[in-house]
């Protein structure tokens, strides 16, 4: 009944996380919304770990911690790029 | 003992509920980037915390004890440093907008 109530809790804090995946005006809230997204996934995984009594999940929660990592340094370096303007083709008229 | 579980528990989803309201509720990146970085460091610190004193508590193995702390110290190293670099995309953004 308690892990229930603290999936469903968890549940509707990543409905916040993916809304504002979604809608985020720039690009910096989007990545924003995908770091809720990862601790979110880290805490389902720490709560499967304490419901089954199995330490395996903890693997699991430790790689999703390292990759949410990588992942949020590597979108935010590739929004501080100077943007790029890809060369039109010349039309020939 | 199992009322400290508890306590702690709650507060570990407080904070996270208070990260997913500010997240939808603040006016700019900095700010919902500060808010969900912050409280959502601290709400899963603390569910480790109460796991290690749960996992002490029904004397379970080792392994527990490990993992978790080995996990605890690998958020605490890798989530301000995730913060950093959101702010800093932020501000780029909002300086070349």
């Amino acid at each position: 009944m308690m892990f229930t109530t603290l999936a469903i809790i968890s549940f509707l804090c990543s409905l916040a996380g993916l809304y504002r995946l979604l809608v985020g005006p720039t690009m910096t809230d989007r990545v924003i919304g995908l770091d809720l997204l990862f601790a979110i996934g880290v805490l389902f995984c720490l709560l499967s770990a304490w419901m089954n009594q199995n330490s395996l999940y903890l693997d699991v929660a430790i790689g999703l911690a390292l990759t949410g990592f990588i992942a949020t340094l590597a979108w935010s370096k590739l929004i501080q790029q100077p943007q790029q303007t890809v060369a039109k083709p010349e039309e020939d008229s | 003992m199992s009322i400290l579980i508890g306590a702690i528990t709650t507060l570990a989803f407080a904070l996270l509920i208070i990260a997913a309201i500010g997240v939808i509720r603040l006016p700019n990146a900095l700010a919902r980037q500060h808010a969900v970085t912050k409280a959502a460091t601290l709400s899963l610190s603390l569910l480790i915390i109460a796991m290690m004193l749960v996992a002490v508590q029904m004397d379970w193995s080792g392994a527990w004890l490990i993992k978790l702390s080995l996990l605890l110290v690998l958020l605490l190293i890798t989530l301000p440093l995730a913060s950093h670099a959101l702010a800093r995309s932020s501000l780029y953004e909002e300086k070349n907008r």
